[in-house]
């Protein structure tokens, strides 16, 4: 479809005119014209002419009426698959909508017509050609004012982007679903949200989660209630078992046969404890009869006893008395012994103490005369020490004049190979000058005269040679190496190592170390000597002098006599007394012995005596005694008889003994089996009567009514829970289904609209994207160089362009659809600066080459470089 | 002479039915106490005195008080009646406490048989009893049934389990004898534990229960009306409709094509008895996504109707037809989406569960498009 003329009669601007523009060609149409003149008048005529009904009394259509009234009317000459059509429409009053073909023939009117019109633009009001409608204002670029005017305009622009919006959905519609698709997935949406979050789990308070809820709590309180239920069934149990636990405790029968076992066992142990009586009696006999006969027989015991006791104190009384008497003789023939031997050992001992003085007397002289002759020799040698001490002496202070030492040798000896090195350096390198005189003068150094002869010079010289001048003998070579320098410092070293030497040069200093050494050598020798002579030093050895001497002067008091006559003298003396001695102590050991055997006899005799006393108080009258005995002797015959007559009545009761114990332990248990009965019964009617509350407690409650309710309804309940789980599992993969094929329908539908507006792009950016909104079905963000740009962050200008750009991008591929409808702008690019506005025009002419784009602007300068085709606008009165 | 008596069995008086929801819940817990009247007035329309109760009069050993003193309140008030209460499995003698409650308010006309010895109900007339004296006493107590009576005298067994040939109403093994009338010389064995009613010899019946508790049984529940003549003679048994609620569980299979609406209606009773008509309606076969959309909402439309209604489509597939997806829509994502799901319901490598979901899923959509404007 391309427009070739429009008309507009008492529209707006053009009220009570015509106006029209003609020949509109295919490309670029440019009308640019000022302010006012009517171009937005033009836009709208033409945007109400296809989308304004005939009929339609809105603001809108009346906004098309100019200030004096009356109908307004639109008109536009259509070119459509190389055919002429012609659209009129008349709004307000006699309104008619009509669409004649190129002979001028009404192919369509009023509502025909506008069906023709809407078929024409494919989609309804709302569709595609919506697009192709640019105005100023699109992607925010509405004005800022708070003018009535300014938010009309904005009122308009909003309405203008939301019909692009509209129109841009209507297309997508097509492929996505659109609002069907919409709708459903809101129910979808609604469904899901009204059971499941959005993880696909119960949402709380929803009718899943209240079904879950309501299994978990019944599950809970079902198994609560089923262990309720369990424990009433085992109180039950017990109470069965408690029952006829008392039944059988109740039997009167088995009470009776126990209490006949009781009384019956109660008798047996009766007489058995009768019969244990008897025999503890005969017992008790027999113990006594036996008591009895054993006392006579202790009696009798004792009685002749202490006859044979007293019997045998006489005769130890006599035989006592016997020793006496010959202990004491014994006692005074040892006595006169001992007095003997004691005189006689006296005499001994008075010998050898004699011999011992006399011997003692000659070792002391002997000893002195020793000591004198040792104190001679210690004072020779301690002559010798001494002389060798002085000795040792003087060669010390010898050699402490010598503080040279090898090592010190050495490095002199080093030193002064050094210098000596140096020195023939440096004498190698003199200039030897012989002077020769023939007269009187003289060659001067330093102002003094050299004698004739050589001289050698080791550096710069200036000799003065009176009468002539002066000469400077220069030695060159080696001048100024630091050779006399270094020579003179090895030369102090000489010097220093020398001195520590302590000599005057090398030689003296190896005569010092030799002299130094033999003294070292006489130094040893005579400490050896010394030490020889005087082992722990000289004190030591004059301390041992001293002691020799004064030991000689102490012994030195008498002749010494011979000393082994003297010790053999005394050795006899000492035998002599020991034998003595000896046979002294013989004496007094013997004498001591018979003292205490004495003693003892005497004690023995004091003893008998005093036993034969005391037994005979005892046994008091000796005939009384052996009457008693006789008396005894009878009775004990008597005794014994007693004795086994008591023990043959005891073996006959215990023979015949029951066994008590067992007659005592038959009555226990009995006694035992009829109280446990009474306590078991008492026992069991209490726990039945507890088992009992319990129960009746817990059967007023129907627990098993309950529990059989609580079971259908947890059942009924994860039914219901498994039904909205599936119903959400169903809902959920609905809607992932229609999520995935709007997904896909949209990359179908904007794949398209980018692989066009992308080239469009690139001439005003160069290698950026745009991206496109999934829901609102604009671009959102321009992407350069790998960053996203939001559109609302972009310069107005920009966001122009690119709301220009879609709209091209748009139109190409409607146009590549066989659907190519007009591009019209009106005072687009306002905000487009001169270098984005040329590269916008090269945009549009690209566009152009299959397209029909029809330009309204007032910026008559600004796109004078559009190029395009100019159109005019006829206007006439009517 | 003739004697004639009520024979039923498990009522279940205090049975929960948790898994319902409370408001039939609590109609379906009365409708078992009801009863005992309607039990009461079929013995009287069948000029019979005693009313012989074979077992599980109640569900559990220990029921709640209000329970069993509404049992005994209602059996008081048939005062013109007697009442022979046989313990089942379900309140064996092991309830020992709800029987010592019971027997401490029976009323005169309440005879509760605990023991297994033989009672004389009238003259010539003796109940041969065999209480269960545990849930699963594990020997068949039916032997009490031989004790000997006066020659000439009737002989009524009471019993209460299944017999050899035939599980019982919980699936478990038989114990009694099906042949225990000839063998104890019963001039008629009354039995309870299944539910339904059924004739096993010539002179055994099971009752069935007077108020059915579940899908499990189709006969109409009620009692036997049973008179014997004289020894010997064969017994004849009457049924005596008793029950308020039916349990109805018919089988709706169906094919494309099929008038949906029509063949649901021929499954449901009559509008007037729904109420009182426990449903659950089992779809097999396949539809289309249209038809099986009106089905659902005709099930959705007819379930208010019932005291309690459910339908289980889980055998009912969904078969996509051309014109199916097209009213999903004809191009665009709504199709793409529609037609992924229909991939994956019909993706055999995929587990069942997964085909089950997708076509749940694409069922939706289908629904849900019909649903907004276009």
């Amino acid at each position: 479809m391309k427009i070739r003329a429009i008309e507009l009669v008492n529209l707006r601007r053009f009220g009570g005119q015509r106006a029209r523009i003609d020949g509109i060609g295919d490309g670029i149409s440019v009308l640019a014209q000022p302010n006012e003149f009517g171009k937005s008048t033009f836009f709208d005529g033409l945007h109400a002419l296809f989308f304004q009904h005939h009929r339609s009394k809105t603001a809108q259509t009346r906004a098309l009426q100019p200030h004096a009234g009356g109908a307004p009317e639109a008109a536009v000459e259509l070119e459509i698959e190389g055919r002429r059509f012609r659209l009129e429409k008349r709004w307000l009053s006699r309104q008619s909508a009509r669409v004649l073909d190129d002979a001028g023939r009404v192919i369509a009117q009023e509502d025909e017509a506008e069906a023709w019109i809407e078929r024409l633009t494919g989609q309804g009001l709302a569709g595609p050609s919506g697009l192709l409608w640019v105005r100023q204002g699109l992607f925010g670029l509405e004005p800022e004012g708070s003018s009535a005017a300014d938010k009309a305009e904005r009122e308009r622009a909003f309405s203008t982007r939301r019909d692009l919006v509209a129109s841009v959905a209507g297309e997508i519609d097509a492929m996505t679903g659109g609002r069907r698709m919409d709708l459903v997935l809101t129910r979808v949406a609604e469904a899901l949200a009204r059971l499941a979050t959005g993880t696909l789990k119960p949402r709380a308070g929803g009718e899943w989660a209240r079904a879950v809820d309501e299994a978990a709590g019944l599950e809970a309180a079902r198994v609560g209630l089923e262990d309720k239920a369990r424990r009433l069934t085992e109180a039950l149990a017990q109470r069965a078992g408690l029952m006829r636990n008392l039944q059988a405790l109740s039997d009167p029968e088995a009470q009776a046969r126990e209490a006949a076992g009781l009384s019956a066992a109660q008798e047996a142990l009766q007489a058995a404890e009768r019969h244990a009586e008897q025999m503890r009696r005969a017992a008790s006999d027999l113990r006594l009869a036996q008591l009895t006969a054993e006392q006579s027989a202790a009696e009798i015991r004792a009685l002749q006893d202490l006859r044979t006791r007293l019997r045998r104190a006489a005769e130890a009384e006599a035989r006592t008395a016997a020793e006496l008497d010959k202990v004491d003789a014994l006692t005074a023939e040892a006595a006169g012994q001992e007095r003997a031997a004691a005189a006689r050992h006296d005499a001994a001992a008075g010998a050898s103490s004699a011999a011992q003085q006399a011997l003692d007397h000659a070792r002391r002289a002997h000893l002195a005369t020793a000591a004198q002759a040792r104190a001679i020799g210690l004072a020779s040698q301690l002559a010798r020490a001494e002389a060798q001490r002085n000795l040792l002496e003087e060669q010390v202070a010898a050699r402490a004049v010598f503080r040279i030492t090898p090592a010190a040798l050495a490095r002199a000896e080093e030193a002064q190979a050094v210098f000596d090195r140096l020195t023939a350096q440096e004498e190698s390198r003199h200039v030897a000058i012989r002077l020769d005189y023939a007269g009187e003068a003289r060659v001067r150094l330093d102002g003094q005269p050299l004698e004739a002869g050589s001289l050698r010079v080791q550096r710069v010289t200036r000799l003065d040679l009176p009468g002539i001048g002066g000469m400077t003998i220069d030695p060159g070579l080696g001048a100024g190496d630091g050779l006399a320098e270094t020579r003179a410092r090895a030369g102090d070293a000489l010097q220093a190592a020398l001195g520590a030497c302590e000599a005057p040069d090398l030689a003296a200093a190896r005569r010092a170390l030799s002299e130094a050494q033999r003294l070292d050598a006489a130094i040893e020798a005579t400490r050896a000597m010394l030490a020889e002579l005087a082992e722990g030093g000289l004190d030591a050895l004059r301390a041992r002098l001293a002691a020799a001497r004064a030991e000689a002067g102490d012994t030195a008091d008498g002749p010494a006599g011979d000393l082994a006559a003297l010790e053999a003298a005394l050795a006899q003396a000492r035998a002599e007394e020991q034998a003595a001695l000896a046979v002294r102590r013989e004496a007094e050991a013997r004498h001591g012995q018979l003292r205490e055997a004495r003693a003892g006899a005497l004690a023995a005799h004091r003893a008998a005596e005093t036993a034969q006393r005391e037994i005979a108080a005892e046994a008091g009258d000796l005939v009384d005694l052996a009457a008693r005995l006789q008396i005894l002797s009878e009775a004990q015959g008597q005794q014994a008889e007693a004795c086994a007559a008591a023990a043959a009545l005891l073996e006959r009761l215990r023979a015949e003994a029951p066994d008590l114990d067992t007659a005592r332990a038959a009555v226990a248990r009995l006694r035992a089996v009829c109280e446990g009965r009474q306590r078991d019964r008492a026992s069991c009617e209490t726990t039945l009567a507890g088992v009992n509350g319990v129960i009746g407690a817990w059967a007023d409650e129907g627990i098993e009514e309950a529990l059989d309710e609580l079971r259908g309804r947890e059942a009924a309940a994860k039914a219901r829970a498994a039904r909205y789980e599936r119903e959400v599992k169903s809902l959920a993969l609905l809607r992932e289904a229609l999520e995935a094929a709007r997904r896909a329908a949209r990359d179908t539908y904007f794949g398209p609209v980018l692989r066009e507006l992308n080239p469009l792009l690139s001439i005003l950016h160069p290698g950026a994207q745009l991206q496109i909104d999934d829901s609102s079905l604009l671009p959102v963000a321009l992407l350069r160089e790998g960053q996203a740009e939001g559109l609302d962050i972009l310069s107005g200008g920009t966001r122009e362009q690119l709301a220009v750009l879609t709209r091209l991008a748009f139109a190409r591929l409607f146009a590549r659809a066989g659907r190519a409808v007009p591009v019209i702008l009106d005072d687009a690019l306002v905000h487009s600066d001169d270098d984005r506005i040329e590269a916008m025009f090269t945009a549009l002419h690209r566009v152009a080459l299959d397209q029909q784009i029809i330009v309204l602007t007032c910026r008559q300068r600004a796109f004078a470089s559009l190029g395009g085709a100019r159109m005019d606008v006829t206007v006439s009165a009517l | 002479m003739a004697y004639s008596f009520l024979h039923s069995a498990d009522l279940h008086l205090g049975k929960a039915f948790g898994n319902f929801p409370e408001t039939i819940r609590g109609r379906l817990r009365e409708a078992r106490h009801g009863a005992l009247q309607r039990l009461a007035a079929a013995a009287r329309q069948a000029g019979a005195r005693d009313v012989l109760l074979a077992g599980d009069t109640f569900d559990a050993e220990t029921p709640s008080p209000e329970t069993l003193r509404h049992a005994l309140r209602a059996m008081a008030a048939a005062s013109d009646l007697r009442w022979f209460v046989l313990p089942g499995n379900h309140d064996s003698l092991a309830a020992s406490e709800l029987w010592r409650r019971f027997l401490q308010d029976a009323p005169a006309n309440l005879v509760v048989l605990t023991r297994p010895e033989p009672i004389e109900m009238e003259s010539a007339v003796w109940l041969l009893p065999a209480p269960c004296t545990q849930r699963r006493p594990g020997r068949d107590l039916s032997e009490a049934m031989s004790a000997p009576t006066p020659p000439g005298a009737l002989r009524i067994g009471l019993g209460h389990g299944a017999i050899m040939d035939f599980s019982g109403e919980e699936g478990g093994l038989g114990i009694i004898p099906p042949d225990r009338a000839r063998l104890s010389g019963l001039d008629y064995l009354a039995l309870g534990d299944w539910h339904g009613r059924m004739q096993v010899g010539p002179a055994t019946w099971y009752s069935g229960t007077p108020e059915a508790d579940g899908f499990k049984h189709d006969l109409a529940a009620g009692a036997l009306a049973v008179t014997l003549g004289a020894a010997g003679t064969p017994a004849k048994a009457e049924v005596r409709p008793t029950g308020q609620f039916q349990w109805l569980r018919p089988a709706l299979d169906v094919l494309p094509g099929d008038a949906v609406a029509e063949r649901l209606a021929q499954c449901l009773p009559p509008e007037a008895e729904r109420r009182d008509v426990l449903m659950r309606l089992d779809v097999s076969g396949r539809l289309a996504l249209a038809e099986r959309a009106a089905l659902e909402a005709a099930l959705a439309a007819v379930a208010p109707d019932f005291g309690w209604f459910e339908a289980d489509l889980s055998r009912l597939a969904s078969e996509v037809q051309d014109g199916d997806l097209d009213m999903i829509d004809r191009r665009g994502a709504l199709r793409e989406a529609a037609e992924s799901l229909l991939a994956q319901s019909r993706d055999p490598a995929r587990p069942g569960a997964e085909r089950e979901l997708a076509e749940a899923a694409l069922a939706r959509l289908y629904a849900l498009v019909q649903e907004v404007p276009a």
